[in-house]
């Protein structure tokens, strides 16, 4: 079920920025936008788009080519010409379509007004199936085909989260998150598994964790999900039903297939640049001790970073553990030095994580308040509610529960991606 | 949820006695092993999670109650009292398997000594290429046979009741074989008794080390849970360092009327704390092994004699 809540009336590309509640969906609105138009109004509307301009463009430039290129392939630059062709061919291709579909789309135009009933309706189906094969293209086609493709679509991801303020209730939420995230990643068709937690003394909740999600495009679709999440709810251990705001940070980190841990081939680091530590003294060792000692601390000299492991029982389990994650920080840090250097030499509307960014928060009901809060809330039309707020998106779900289940986040995921697309069309259409 | 009382008063207990960070661990561990058993209820039946504590601060070691031990990427069961598989021995076998090359074509023998639980055969045979590496594992203890044989099988490593395979047979194989066998090594015709076919091209041994003197300072769950005789290295009163095992072991190398092993043949053995200079001293002198080198555990301890027999 969707329950979808947005504030902006427009659905791409600018950003939706206030929390307040708006109850549509992005996709239903859009459509109607153009239904309730005039009929020329909506192709004069399409025709508008900036990015068919863009389109029209690489078009006109692809024929340019081909009247360039010699007949014989006799010229030198013909293999760059050709390679360039063959790369735009596929928009060609979708402009066609576009073109004939848009054609079509006129001659239905007069049949709409036919004396004929029978006529009228036909052409008041055929009017609308060919208004979706246009939206589809401008929505879909076109900026699938103009974006480049994602060099990360590969990696899977590693989710480290850590306890921020708010004491022992923030390692409760970080173990719920922590069951979220698995929940929805196994709703999405991949893999996660817990490869380090530190449990809370006594209790259930987890002072941080690192989990593991394997599976195609993990780390695209989790990688919005780097800065505070905050929790505002009565405590279970708050006797006098007081709201405390607890915060876990999140990070999420490219995770990189293993290449042969033990050839040290490895274009990351060298071998020679990782000090191995295992920790606490064994005495003797060997056969005069069998207590577990698997710890491991990997340092990558250069940078200083370091990474602990101890969760497994096997020293090798953890070495091959730590060595994932040093590889996932490093391969992050490499990946953010590419956006900066590309942000350096063009114009670059995309946005990176920024990791001190509160980026969502987790408002619980209030089930415990007094009568005159209640009262309160009931007026103000607020806090009574169950809702997770994404303050990037202005996005409110009012399923908390639903999200938490790991369901609900897959709304979220999908709108980050989508804020995303947009904005690296944008891009594109504005170099 | 709160524990019964029995069992917070075992989790204080065991905090006590291991720490309480390693003591956290322990318990996840074992909660992780009621939920998912590492190994199959036929092989080691699961205790609950209050079974286990219990036996845990009474000292039993954490490997015998949960029944496994990772070692490199294989999982191995243990059993008592054979010796649960140490960090340090899957360090240097998982760096000696990185040393060898063997192919198919060019397929390798190994004779592990002292073999246990199977674990330094089994991982050389896991690490290195199907077909290439076929071991035989010699223990004098059956409970070690026994279970060096069920670890093969519960690896998916081939099995060889039948006795070791040929040389001449090698080709045939299309995965690595392992053969475990009963044998004592101090029978000084246990080569012929045994059945074995020399001369091999590895030979690995993780033999008893612990001098007599320390054997009653060890830790609980050590001596009162491990099989002494893959633990104490002296055999008679008069030596007490513990090398006993490796003047015999120099001695089977050494016999060139019956060579053991091949020329230039490959000789890894593990050491206790301190014995890495004399048992290459031995090595040297009583079996002319040459290109000695000393590998050092990731604890920083010289732990391995490593060298090459001489034709």
């Amino acid at each position: 079920m969707r329950n979808f809540c947005r504030s902006c009336t427009q659905s791409r590309p600018q950003l939706l920025s206030s929390p307040l509640v708006f109850r549509s969906s992005p996709y239903l609105f859009f459509k109607a936008r153009y239904l309730s138009s005039t009929q020329n109004n909506a192709l004069s509307r399409f025709d508008g788009a900036p990015i068919l301009k863009y389109v029209r463009q690489k078009v006109e430039e692809r024929s340019k080519l081909l009247s360039l290129i010699s007949d014989d392939f006799s010229n030198a630059e013909d293999v760059s010409l050709a390679k360039r062709i063959k790369d735009l061919e596929p928009l060609e291709t979708a402009w066609k379509e576009w073109s004939n579909t848009r054609k079509s789309l006129q001659e239905t135009l007069p049949l709409l007004d036919d004396a004929d009933p029978a006529m009228r309706a036909l052409a008041v189906e055929e009017h609308a199936s060919l208004l979706e094969t246009l939206t589809n293209l401008l929505d879909s086609t076109f900026p699938t085909l103009l974006v480049p493709a994602s060099d990360t679509a590969h990696l899977s991801a590693l989710v480290e989260l850590k306890a921020g303020v708010g004491g022992s209730e923030a390692s409760l939420f970080l173990a719920e998150l922590v069951r979220m995230y698995t929940r929805a990643a196994n709703t999405l068709g991949w893999r996660a598994t817990t490869m380090s937690s530190n449990m809370l003394e006594g209790g259930n909740g987890m002072k941080d964790a690192i989990l593991e999600v394997k599976g195609d495009k993990a780390y695209d679709a989790l990688r919005w999900e780097s800065g505070i999440h905050r929790v505002q709810r009565v405590p279970a251990t708050e006797a006098n039903g007081r709201v405390h705001t607890s915060t876990v940070a999140i990070v999420v980190l490219p995770l990189s297939e293993e290449n042969d841990s033990h050839a040290g081939k490895d274009e990351l680091f060298s071998p020679d640049e990782i000090k191995i530590e295992v920790m606490r003294a064994r005495g003797a060792g060997g056969q005069h001790v069998n207590k577990t000692e698997s710890a491991v601390r990997l340092t990558h000299l250069p940078t200083g970073i370091t990474v602990s492991m101890q969760d497994e029982r096997s020293q090798h389990q953890n070495r091959r553990r730590a060595f994932q994650v040093l590889r996932a920080r490093l391969m992050d840090r490499k990946l953010s030095r590419e956006v900066m250097e590309r942000r350096a030499v063009r114009r670059n509307l995309v946005r990176s994580a920024d990791r001190s960014e509160k980026i969502r928060t987790y408002n619980y009901a209030q089930a415990s308040l007094p009568p005159m809060l209640i009262f309160y809330s009931v007026i103000a039309h607020t806090k009574l509610q169950d809702r997770v707020t994404d303050h990037r998106l202005g996005l409110s779900l009012m399923n908390l529960m639903s999200v938490m289940e790991g369901d609900g986040l897959q709304e979220i995921l999908q709108a980050l991606e989508e804020r995303y697309r947009n904005e690296s069309l944008e891009e594109v259409l504005t170099q | 949820m709160i524990p019964a009382p029995s069992t917070r008063q075992l989790v204080v207990a065991l905090k006590r006695s291991v720490g309480a960070r390693a003591a956290e661990l322990e318990l996840k561990w074992m909660r992780q092993a009621v939920e998912q058993p590492p190994i199959p209820a036929s092989l080691h039946p699961t205790p609950t999670f209050e079974e286990m504590l219990a036996r845990r601060v009474a000292g039993e070691p954490l490997q015998y109650i949960l029944g496994s031990q990772p070692f490199g990427p294989l999982d191995l069961i243990v059993r008592p009292p054979v010796l649960i598989p140490r960090p340090e021995t899957e360090d240097w076998t998982i760096r000696l398997s990185e040393r060898l090359r063997p192919t198919k074509s060019k397929p390798i023998s190994i004779l592990d000594l002292c073999t246990g639980s199977g674990c330094i055969a089994l991982l050389l045979c896991h690490l290195l290429p199907p077909g290439s590496a076929h071991a035989t594992g010699i223990d004098v203890a059956e409970s070690a046979v026994q279970l060096a044989k069920d670890n093969g099988a519960f690896c998916g490593i081939t099995v060889l009741d039948n006795g070791p395979p040929l040389c001449a047979d090698f080709p045939k194989w299309d995965s690595n074989t392992f053969t475990p066998l009963l044998a004592n090594i101090r029978d000084p015709a246990f080569v012929i008794a045994a059945n074995l076919r020399p001369p091999y091209d590895i030979l690995t041994a993780n033999p008893p080390y612990i001098p007599k003197s320390q054997y009653d300072t060890l830790p609980g769950s050590v001596k009162d849970y491990e099989d002494p005789r893959a633990l104490i290295g002296d055999l008679d009163s008069g030596s007490a360092q513990g090398l006993s095992f490796y003047h015999m072991i120099a001695a089977l190398v050494g016999d060139k009327s019956r060579p053991i092993l091949k020329s230039d043949g490959i000789i890894a053995l593990e050491v206790g704390d301190g014995q890495a200079q004399e048992v290459a001293r031995i090595l040297h002198e009583q079996a002319q092994v040459h290109h000695i080198e000393i590998w050092r555990d990731p604890w920083d301890k010289e732990r391995v004699v490593v060298g090459r027999s001489s034709p």
